[in-house]
C-alpha cells in the first residue's frame, strides 16, 4: 500500500507495563488480559493519517527484562520514535525511567521523539503514581506525556499519533535528515515521486526506492 | 521398548534409538527421566537415587524458598511471579494456582543456584513439557485441563522435583544461551544465517534483499527452543528426538530450525515487503500440526545434519 512516509517506533519500559498490551490495542483494536510474554522484540505495524497524508508505522516491541538489554539496545538505531511506559500502579516502574531514558538517548540518534506514557489508567483504585508526576518528569526531560489504558483503549489511538505528528512536524521544520534511514525515517514511493516539494531540496527521486 | 526401559548402559544407547522417532505415551515419562540423565540407567540404583534427588530438591525449598523477599533475591522473585500468569495463558492447567506455585519454586530454586544466568524470560516454557509429561503418568486423557489439586501430595511432590531436575540438566546443555548477553544465542543465529545461506540462497538473497535480519525472528526460536512456534503436543514430540539426540538442544536445534524456516519457503518467497515476511515470520501457521509434521521436520533435520554439518562450501544443494 502506497504512502507518504514511514516513521520507524521503539517501544521500551520495565517488564509488565503492558507494552505488547498497547501496540496490540493500536494494531488490532483488541485486548488480551494476559499476553504471552515478550522474547527479545516484537515487531508491528499499522497505517495513520497525518495532515492527509498515509503515514506507515513500523513498531518494535521489545522486552523489559534486564537479561535481554543487549539485544534491545540494537533498535534504538534506527528509530524515529520511542514510546517510554511506565505503570501508573507500580512505582518502581516509574523509578526506572531514568535508567530507560539515558538507555535510550545514549543509543538513540538525537532528534527521536520519545513519549512518556503511563500506562493502565483505568486502575485508578490502585494508582501508585500521580499524573501530575508523569507531567512533570516528562516535562523536565522535554518528553511529550500521556496517560493511556490498554484495556479500555483510552488515549492509545492518541499516543502513536501524536508521537508521529512530532516526527512529522520535525521533518517539516527539516530538523530530520529524511534521507538518513538511520533516523528511522523513510519516504514513501508515491510521495517521492509526486510530492518532492516537501522532502526539501534533496527532491526524493529515488529515496523511496525499494522500500515497499 | 519396555524391555530396554529396563536396562543397562549399553541398552541406554537402544533406549535412544528407539526414542528418536518418537515415545509412546506410556513409556515417555519413564524414558524422557532416564534420557535427561537424571535417573540412572542401572535399576538397582534407581530407587534410591529418586528418593535422594526428590528430597534434596525439597531440601532447597526449605532452605531459601524463604529468601525470595530478602532484598537479594526479590527483583527475581517478582520477575518470576509476574511471568508465570503470562506462561502458556491459554492452556487451563496453568492458570491453577497449585501449578503457578509450582513453577514459581522450580524457577526461583533454579534461578538462585545458577547466578551466572539468574532466570531469563523464556526458561519459565522450559519447564512446561517436562511437567505435562510427569503429570500425564496420573491422567488418563486431557492433561490441559486436568485438576492438579486433586492429585496426592506426595504426586504433585513427585512431579515438581523431577521437573525440576529435568529441566536443570536440559539447562546445563545450553547455559550460555541466557548468561550475560546471550552468546550462545547470538552464536547460534548467526550459525542458521550461514546454514541458510548455504542450503537456500534463495530464501536467504530474498531476506538480505527485504533487510530481514535473522536476529529479528529467530532469537525467539532459540531462546525458547521453538516452544512459541509450536503446539506444546508438538514440543513434547520435538524433544524425545532432542533427548535421544546426543546434543540436541544445543546442537541438532540448529538444523530443526533450518529445516522449520525452509518448510515456509512457498510462504516465505511469496511476501512482498519487509512488513509481510515479519509478519508471517512471528506467527506461522503450525496451529494444526501433530506428530506426522514434526516427524518430517525432524527427517528433513536430520538429512540437513547429514549434509551439512562441517560440509565444505562448495556441497550446496
Amino acid at each position: 500500500m502506497a504512502y507518504a512516509y514511514l516513521f520507524k517506533y521503539i517501544i521500551i519500559g520495565d517488564t509488565g507495563v503492558g507494552k505488547s498490551c498497547l501496540l496490540l490495542q493500536f494494531t488490532d483494536k483488541r485486548f488480551q488480559p494476559v499476553h504471552d510474554l515478550t522474547i527479545g522484540v516484537e515487531f508491528g505495524a499499522r497505517m495513520i493519517t497525518i495532515d492527509g497524508k498515509q503515514i506507515k508505522l513500523q513498531i518494535w516491541d521489545t522486552a523489559g527484562q534486564e537479561s535481554f538489554r543487549s539485544i534491545t539496545r540494537s533498535y534504538y538505531r534506527g528509530a524515529a520514535g520511542a514510546l517510554l511506559v511506565y505503570d501508573i500502579t507500580r512505582r518502581d516502574t516509574f523509578n526506572h525511567l531514568t535508567t530507560w531514558l539515558e538507555d535510550a538517548r545514549q543509543h538513540s540518534n538525537s532528534n527521536m521523539v520519545i513519549m512518556l506514557i503511563g500506562n493502565k489508567s483505568d486502575l485508578e483504585s490502585r494508582r501508585e503514581v500521580k499524573k501530575e508526576e508523569g507531567e512533570a518528569f516528562a516535562r523536565e526531560h522535554g518528553l511529550i506525556f500521556m496517560e493511556t489504558s490498554a484495556k479500555t483503549a483510552s488515549n492509545v489511538e492518541e499516543a502513536f499519533i501524536n508521537t508521529a505528528k512530532e516526527i512529522y512536524e520535525k521533518i517539516q521544520e527539516g530538523v530530520f535528515d529524511i534521507n538518513n534511514e538511520a533516523n528511522g525515517i523513510k519516504i514513501g514511493p508515491q510521495h517521492a515521486a509526486t510530492n518532492s516539494t516537501l522532502s526539501g531540496s534533496q527532491g526524493g527521486q529515488q529515496a523511496g526506492g525499494g522500500c515497499c | 521398548l519396555s524391555l530396554s526401559v529396563e536396562s543397562d548402559q549399553r541398552l541406554c544407547g537402544e533406549l535412544r534409538k528407539h526414542s528418536w522417532s518418537g515415545i509412546p505415551r506410556e513409556v515417555r515419562p519413564i524414558t524422557w527421566r532416564l534420557l535427561s540423565g537424571y535417573l540412572p540407567a542401572n535399576m538397582e540404583r534407581r530407587e534410591q537415587v529418586l528418593k535422594r534427588k526428590r528430597d534434596e530438591y525439597f531440601g532447597f525449598i526449605e532452605q531459601y524458598y524463604h529468601s525470595r523477599t530478602d532484598e537479594t533475591y526479590r527483583d527475581t522473585y517478582r520477575q518470576i511471579h509476574i511471568d508465570i500468569p503470562r506462561t502458556n495463558p491459554l492452556i487451563p492447567l496453568f492458570q491453577q494456582p497449585t501449578v503457578q506455585e509450582v513453577f514459581e519454586r522450580i524457577l526461583f530454586i533454579w534461578a538462585i543456584r545458577h547466578p551466572a544466568s539468574g532466570y531469563v524470560q523464556g526458561i519459565n516454557d522450559l519447564v512446561t513439557p517436562f511437567f505435562v509429561v510427569f503429570l500425564s503418568e496420573f491422567v488418563e486423557e486431557d492433561v490441559e485441563n486436568f485438576d492438579v489439586a486433586s492429585l496426592p501430595l506426595d504426586t504433585q511432590r513427585n512431579i515438581e522435583a523431577d521437573s525440576f531436575w529435568c529441566m536443570t540438566k536440559l539447562l546445563d546443555g545450553i547455559q550460555d544461551n541466557y548468561t550475560f548477553a546471550q552468546p550462545g544465542i547470538q552464536n547460534k543465529v548467526k550459525a542458521l544465517e550461514e546454514l541458510v545461506s548455504r542450503i537456500d540462497e534463495d530464501i536467504h538473497n530474498y531476506f538480505k534483499r527485504n533487510e530481514v535480519e535473522y536476529l529479528q525472528f529467530a532469537f525467539r526460536w532459540m531462546n525458547n527452543l521453538l516452544m512459541r512456534e509450536l503446539p506444546l503436543r508438538c514440543t513434547i514430540r520435538l524433544w524425545d528426538t532432542y533427548q535421544a539426540e546426543q546434543e540436541g538442544f544445543s546442537h541438532f536445534h540448529l538444523y530443526v530450525c533450518a529445516a522449520f524456516l525452509i518448510e515456509w519457503r512457498k510462504e516465505i518467497l511469496s511476501m512482498v515487503d519487509f512488513q509481510g515476511l515479519l509478519m508471517l515470520l512471528q506467527n506461522l501457521p503450525t496451529i494444526h500440526w501433530g506428530n506426522e509434521e514434526v516427524g518430517l521436520l525432524l527427517a528433513e533435520a536430520y538429512r540437513l545434519k547429514y549434509m551439512f554439518a562441517d560440509a565444505p562450501n562448495h556441497y550446496k544443494r
